[in-house]
């Protein structure tokens, strides 16, 4: 899971950045409307934070410029004004979600994979896939029932596919959304990371398919 | 004396007083010229009389009888005056009493022939006696030259009272008359001089419910710098509000970033608990801003705002498949539009987050004030905890979920703008939490 995170404050901002690497994320921090305005048209995200107090550009605006630009990436806003009429006004600009500060980084997680399942087209919290499951609500695999350990990137990966389940995945798509904006790729590492996971799930769940990029298949297709 | 509290009532005090003090002075006035023209009148007939008696008294003194018995003297003289005559030589008369009582009258005055000329003076100096007979009589009084003696004649006094008492009655009948003109005109003058200021009280009553946003400025000119003023007083307390608010909510909001990165660097460390205190503290002291300045000269249409917050509400809840409808009519209630939000977001929230599958939100117009309904179809509020929720001594800041605070917001914002927070059981078992909220004033008719 990629995250556009805009927030100006040089202590809450880099926080909440460590919590959701900490849960696996792939975290892109911008302090600025301008600059997080450019990333979230240009760059593929699977769900953004967005803080409304920001110095350049009010983040209703970006919101706004966002969804005028035709951008239907999922949002969540963040804001230390919890009255009725900020949310309404957060809404109408475009908002799917709302988290008044302070809140349990939990919370925050919960909110985001709901989301970013959600805006995958997925009603039920519990995705299957065969015998992997993955549990939405706290972002837990499981294969056979029992819990499986994976490091971020694996995680983020994993994640992608179970989300898009079935369906094809363009390599670069998938890069992008494992990926932080500023991390030095090596264009081997993916085949490294899937190669991995196939060890951890078993080889025939991960499907190859050549020249475009990877599905997640109970082999019924 | 004390004035009258209302200027209606000084006013119409002055001017009755004034017409009170005019008339009887216009009365006295008009009925001494009036009695001046009458006595003059008298008093020229009675002058000619007493040329004819002066003439009975020859140059020596002695009464010339022979005179006096000639029928035309007696006709000229008339039968209703009586006279005397006394001289050193004798007296003769009808009806008077001894002259020598009467004051001395000095030196004639008046021409010696006919009637007074113009306004000049009678001939003979007048006098007012009372006869033995009780009588009262007017006349004149001539001392003769050279110690001859004295003439006098004179008629009752009702011959002057008659006819003044006969213009007495038309003229305080006009005097009636004009009071009772002066009177309407001055009540009147009272109802046109006043009406601007009833109509500014209506304007300055309006713009306290909400119903308008300022004064008209378009006043007499007595009244112009009142309004200007008034306008002014409106723009700074609005001024001074929107401040207040304002800068609680700054301080309030200002916190809460450094709140959330405490909250995130201790994550499930003991010491989390004091962040929770601390949001907790401020979140009640935004409140009780909000709530110590309330704004209730607002004016804010219920039908979007509803609409709205269903809207986001049902966003929030949308996993669980609720479905959230709203049926109401266009009414413009006296709430600040951020505190409708509140009140009605929190009872929407509230019964969404216990509903199972429907909250339905209605509103109805019953006389001054807009019933606003929102049923859930969850497991409701037990009978006695539901007058716990809407109980004015709970403290607002008593968190936890479930029903409590949010009821607790909406209870106490209703309260603040003079409405009602009550809860009832719906018919499958749910909660009907109704809460009333005044109607500005003007907006719309009764009928829904």
């Amino acid at each position: 899971m990629r995250i556009l995170l805009v927030e100006d404050d040089p202590d809450l901002g880099p926080a909440i950045a460590r919590a959701l690497r900490a849960e696996h994320c792939a975290v892109d921090l911008v302090p600025s409307g301008i600059d997080a305005q450019h990333l979230g048209d240009t760059e593929r995200y699977d769900v953004a934070v967005l803080d409304l107090g920001l110095p350049d550009r009010e983040g209703t605006a970006v919101l706004k410029g966002w969804r005028e630009g035709g951008r239907d990436l999922p949002v969540l806003i963040l804001t230390a004004r919890d009255g009725w009429s900020d949310k309404v006004a957060g809404f109408k600009a475009g908002a799917d979600d709302f988290l008044t500060k302070p809140f349990r980084v939990e919370e925050l997680m919960m909110r985001l994979r709901a989301l970013v399942r959600r805006a995958a087209g997925h009603g039920a919290t519990r995705l299957t896939c065969g015998p992997l499951a993955y549990e939405t609500q706290t972002g837990v695999f499981e294969l056979d029932g029992l819990p499986i350990k994976l490091t971020a990137l694996e995680y983020r990966v994993l994640a992608a596919l179970m989300l898009a389940k079935e369906a094809v995945i363009e390599r670069l798509d998938l890069m992008e959304r494992v990926y932080e904006g500023d991390a030095d790729v090596d264009s081997n590492s993916l085949e490294v990371i899937i190669g991995r996971l196939r060890k951890k799930i078993g080889a025939s769940l991960i499907e190859t398919v050549r020249g475009r990029g990877y599905r997640l298949t109970a082999g019924s297709v | 004396m004390r004035l009258p509290r209302s200027i209606h009532g000084r006013m119409l005090a002055l001017s009755v007083a004034t017409t009170l003090v005019a008339l009887p002075v216009a009365g006295f006035a008009i009925g001494g010229v009036l009695d001046h023209f009458v006595t003059r009148n008298i008093d020229a007939r009675l002058g000619d009389r007493l040329r004819l008696l002066r003439a009975v008294v020859r140059p020596d003194g002695t009464i010339d009888r022979e005179l006096l018995d000639r029928s035309e003297l007696a006709t000229a003289i008339g039968t209703d005056a009586v006279w005397r005559i006394d001289t050193p030589g004798g007296t003769v008369g009808a009806g008077m009493p001894p002259l020598a009582t009467l004051r001395a009258p000095g030196p004639p005055v008046g021409p010696e022939r006919g009637p007074p000329a113009g306004r000049g003076p009678g001939f003979g100096a007048p006098f007012d006696l009372t006869l033995p007979d009780a009588t009262r009589v007017h006349g004149l009084v001539l001392d003769l030259p050279e110690g001859r003696g004295r003439v006098a004649v004179a008629v009752p006094r009702r011959e002057i009272e008659q006819p003044l008492r006969g213009a007495m009655l038309p003229l305080l009948l006009t005097l009636a008359i004009v009071a009772l003109v002066l009177a309407v005109a001055t009540l009147v003058q009272l109802r046109l001089g006043l009406r601007p200021l009833r109509v500014l009280r209506d304007r300055v009553a309006a713009v306290r419910e909400g119903a308008a946003t300022d004064v008209p400025e378009d006043q007499p000119d007595e009244l112009r710098p009142l309004a200007v003023e008034l306008n002014a007083l409106v723009r700074d307390n609005a001024a001074a509000l929107a401040t207040a608010r304002g800068s609680a909510a700054n301080l309030a909001h200002a916190l809460k970033t450094p709140v959330a990165t405490l909250a995130i660097e201790l994550g499930d460390d003991p010491r989390a608990v004091q962040v929770a205190r601390i949001d907790a503290t401020i979140r009640h002291h935004l409140a009780r801003a909000r709530g110590g300045s309330v704004d209730r000269r607002a004016a804010t249409s219920l039908q979007p705002a509803v609409e709205g917050l269903v809207a986001v509400v049902a966003a929030l809840h949308r996993d669980r498949g609720l479905n959230v409808r709203a049926d109401v009519p266009d009414l413009s209630v006296a709430v600040d539009a951020a505190d409708l939000d509140e009140l009605v977001g929190n009872l929407i929230d509230n019964a969404a987050r216990h509903a199972r599958s429907a909250v339905n939100v209605t509103a109805v117009r019953k006389g001054g004030f807009a019933v606003l309904r929102v049923i859930d179809d969850g497991p409701g509020i037990a009978a006695a905890d539901r007058a716990r929720a809407t109980d004015p001594g709970v403290r607002l800041d008593e968190r936890g979920d479930g029903h409590g605070f949010g009821l607790a917001i909406v209870r106490d914002l209703a309260a603040l703008y003079g409405g009602r927070l009550e809860l009832g059981e719906a018919d499958g078992g749910g909660l009907v939490a109704t809460v009333t909220l005044p109607v500005t004033a003007g907006s719309g008719t009764a009928g829904y």
